[in-house]
């Protein structure tokens, strides 16, 4: 399974990939932002992408000017309440705060939004990795109750919110549909 | 194109960095407010102020915004 728009090709992660995937999650400048900071086995690996190889879970390499450059995904779908939760890291240092993130995740937007037809996204977002708040603010997701305080915060994405953003993102996504 | 009125909209696409931060030789992605969301939103504003198309790896080949500024007068 692919999906290619805004210049990107998301590939759906298979096994052959997995391998490649373990070496960048355990990489330190990987690793820092994600809660689960354990380094993590081949055979751990495998054990994982049996539970995510399914509907309820997609992940995908992202692809950009033929090279391999991170992940994303939205894993834990809920089908009956419409939520999931979206993630994305970029190994690639030529890619990382590059506009190939933004491509990326527009393009994985309109498959959650449109083809997936979710209402209600969640994210796990370190309160220090200021950076990933400041930009998932932009696309509207809130901070939820009760978590000023907490080491690995929960921010929402409803649908409304996100159409409520759309004419702040509506440049922007016009800009990379030009570029 | 003047360097002065290009920093002015360069720095316009920051929200928390002080103005002071802003020069020819600045490394802008080195500042912490710097993440792809600028990148694109530079990409934009360079689109609409000087009707020029710059790509991603303009910023990329870009270290200073003094580079940047190379790059866009050079495509006028």
């Amino acid at each position: 399974m692919e999906l290619s728009k805004y210049g990107v090709t998301l590939k759906r992660l298979t096994e052959d990939k997995i391998e490649l995937v373990r070496q960048w999650r355990n990489n330190p400048k990987i690793q820092q932002y994600m809660e689960y900071r354990e380094y993590i086995t081949e055979e751990m690996q495998k054990n994982w992408f049996q539970k995510i190889n399914n509907d309820n879970n997609y992940y995908f390499i992202i692809v950009y000017n033929n090279k391999e450059i991170g992940l994303i995904n939205i894993k834990n779908i809920d089908y009956e309440k419409g939520t999931g939760e979206p993630g994305i890291f970029i190994w690639d240092d030529e890619y990382i705060n590059s506009d190939v993130t933004i491509r990326a995740s527009c393009c994985q937007g309109d498959f959650i939004w449109n083809t997936l037809k979710l209402n209600e996204l969640h994210i796990h977002v370190l309160k220090s990795n200021k950076r990933a708040i400041q930009y998932n603010k932009f696309f509207g997701y809130e901070l939820t109750k009760n978590q000023e305080n907490k080491e690995n915060q929960e921010y929402i994405l409803t649908r409304e919110n996100m159409l409520k953003n759309y004419k702040k993102t509506e440049r922007l996504i016009k800009t990379i549909i030009k570029n | 194109m003047d360097i002065n009125e290009f920093i002015t909209h360069f720095a316009e696409q920051f929200e928390e960095t002080e103005l002071s931060e802003f020069k020819p030789e600045t490394k802008f992605k080195e500042l912490d407010e710097y993440c792809s969301l600028i990148a694109l939103k530079l990409i934009a504003m360079v689109d609409e102020e000087y009707d020029i198309t710059i790509k991603g790896n303009d910023i990329r080949n870009s270290n200073t915004i003094e580079d940047l500024f190379n790059i866009v007068k050079n495509k006028e």
